[in-house]
């Protein structure tokens, strides 16, 4: 009897910890498959934590000045808010404008211009960027090998406390896909839990006319690559996604964002030209400039009354999850150990 | 009876084990007839200018073996980077059937568009190797690096980065080289046929996929032989 006890105890252990490794991830009911194939880069939490220190670590870029996080916030949706383009170290600025982050496991492509195919090589992009971390990964593997606390973190991620480039970019990949928005109250509408207020319901029917089929519910983008547009900035000019792929078919084409969270994720656009809600729905309505690859979406210009801005933007507020935004998973590491490091490296 | 089958499974293991044999590919870099060194090795061109090199690499990958052009083995998880600043790197030791009979090596030079898309991968292709490119998911399938006063670059350096998995412009290559042995196999890449089919004055940074890149892979065919 005792030695029932004992095994069904330790089978119960078992299969409480299977289910606390289980929720690390969710595919919200009614969502899509991710494209993610998580087979290959099972989850767990010790490869999330790390590559939440390693998010968090200042360590990836080339003076040990800034993280991931300097333009991925937490708490504005992981964006880099009222900066319209990217900050580096030494004082440098990017081309482009540090995106939001969330359910990026449904995506396949990543950057405005897509030329990155894989989340688990995403990392290395800003990393080296001489205008970003100006960092070189063979460096980072280094410098952490040399750490005080990173050997023993990969060991209890990997059981290995070899430091890899494999294992890096993997953790940090593990981190990034756990960063999932669901919960805001569109979201609680759809599960029929709340219900939208009469001018954000009006809204939600504008944005199904003129918005969904670029950005499509559930993850309020098509994942595709469109023209919007915009006038071409003449200092930047941009020619987005056909810089990949070198098709003039592609020309001023750049990724579609989400539209979660854009409360938070100010300022708009592939270079962070619009500061306000009112000046992407001005644009939308009145700034569309025709070109050979304009979206086929956009041809028929959107009409919208003044009343009607506001119930579209009323309804774009319905889009911010505040239970992602101050989720205490997605903050600094509550044992910032390995931070310390960097001060040593330094030296 | 358990040790009846315990020395069963001995048995076995030791005659597969027998069966296995190994075959040596080494690859030996060249620059005509002398071997090819890198950093403080000058060779000359046939302009009369010098050039010198700092780093060969190039991934190897899918080697299959053939006989009478039908295919008879291929090597599971056949990738190998192979660096000539590291000369174990240079012979590639392929478990193969004994008794295999066979009168053809192939090979890829680079490597195919589903590793390309894999995301973060180990060992020979860990992005830390170097043959990565950060800016534009993909790998390098071939590297060569150098100097000469031809090159009006930055310190008369020339880079030749040649890769790319995406249509219209895939650089992987394959090579099929008639052999006579599948003990030893020596093959030759001689790095002049590459160098002294460009003009060096008009072509000698390449680092992104696209139309010269391809230009550059289909020339990388020419270099491989058996000695």
């Amino acid at each position: 009897m005792k030695r029932n006890l004992i095994l069904f105890v330790m089978v119960f252990l078992a299969l409480a910890a299977f289910r606390e490794e289980k929720d690390l991830f969710i595919v919200p009911d009614g969502w899509p498959k991710p494209a993610y194939d998580f087979s290959k880069n099972p989850l767990s939490s010790a490869k999330i934590e790390l590559g939440r220190v390693l998010f968090y670590d200042p360590v990836l870029s080339k003076d040990n000045t800034i993280s991931c996080a300097s333009c991925h916030s937490s708490y504005t949706a992981f964006a880099h808010v009222d900066h319209s383009l990217s900050h580096g170290i030494a004082n440098r600025i990017g081309t482009r404008n540090a995106p939001a982050l969330m359910n990026l496991a449904w995506h396949q492509s990543f950057m405005w211009d897509g030329a990155i195919n894989h989340i688990d090589v995403q990392a290395l992009a800003p990393i080296s960027q001489h205008d970003e971390m100006d960092e070189d990964i063979q460096h980072v593997v280094e410098k952490l090998k040399n750490s005080s606390t990173y050997p023993a973190l990969f060991f209890k991620a990997f059981q290995d406390s070899a430091v890899t480039g494999e294992h890096l970019l993997k953790s940090i990949s593990q981190f990034v896909l756990t960063i999932e928005s669901y919960n805001s109250k569109y979201d609680s509408v759809i599960r029929k839990e709340s219900k939208f207020s009469l001018q954000e319901n009006n809204g939600y029917k504008l944005f199904q006319k003129n918005c969904s089929s670029c950005h499509a519910e559930p993850l309020f983008t098509n994942l595709k690559f469109e023209n919007n547009g915009l006038l071409v900035d003449s200092t930047l000019k941009d020619t987005g996604r056909m810089k990949v792929t070198a098709n003039n078919t592609d020309s001023l084409k750049f990724k579609v964002p989400t539209l979660r969270n854009i409360e938070f994720s100010y300022p708009y656009m592939h270079d962070g030209r619009f500061k306000h809600l009112a000046d992407v729905l001005n644009h939308y309505t009145g700034g569309v400039q025709k070109s050979k690859t304009l979206s086929e979406k956009l041809k028929t210009p959107i009409v919208l009354t003044s009343n009607e801005r506001v119930d579209l933007i009323a309804f774009l507020l319905t889009l911010t999850d505040k239970s992602f935004l101050f989720n205490p998973k997605y903050s600094f590491p509550r044992n910032p150990e390995a931070m310390n490091d960097k001060v040593k490296s330094q030296k | 009876m358990k040790k009846n089958i315990f020395i069963l499974v001995l048995l076995f293991s030791f005659i597969s084990v027998m069966a296995q044999n190994f075959c040596v590919i080494s690859f030996q870099p060249l620059f005509g007839e002398r071997k090819l060194q890198l950093s403080n090795a000058y060779y000359q061109l046939s302009s009369g200018d010098s050039i010198q090199f700092e780093s060969l690499k190039f991934y190897i990958s899918d080697i299959t073996f053939s006989n009478k052009g039908a295919f008879v083995f291929k090597e599971e998880n056949s990738v190998h980077l192979l660096d000539a600043s590291n000369e174990k790197t240079l012979h590639l030791s392929v478990n193969i059937p004994s008794g295999l009979s066979s009168d053809q090596l192939n090979f890829n030079i680079g490597l195919d568009s589903v590793i390309n898309v894999s995301g973060a991968l180990g060992s020979d292709l860990d992005p830390t190797k170097g043959m990565y490119w950060a800016w534009q998911s993909g790998y390098i399938n071939f590297k060569l690096e150098g100097k000469s006063k031809l090159c009006k670059t930055r310190n008369n350096e020339f880079q030749f980065h040649v890769g790319g998995y995406l249509s219209p412009f895939q650089t992987i290559q394959q090579v099929s080289l008639k052999i006579n042995s599948t003990n030893q196999i020596n093959v030759s890449i001689d790095i002049e046929k590459f160098i002294t089919e460009l003009d060096l004055t008009e072509i000698n940074q390449v680092m992104t996929p696209g139309v010269e890149s391809v230009v550059l892979s289909r020339k990388l065919l020419q270099l491989f032989s058996v000695q």
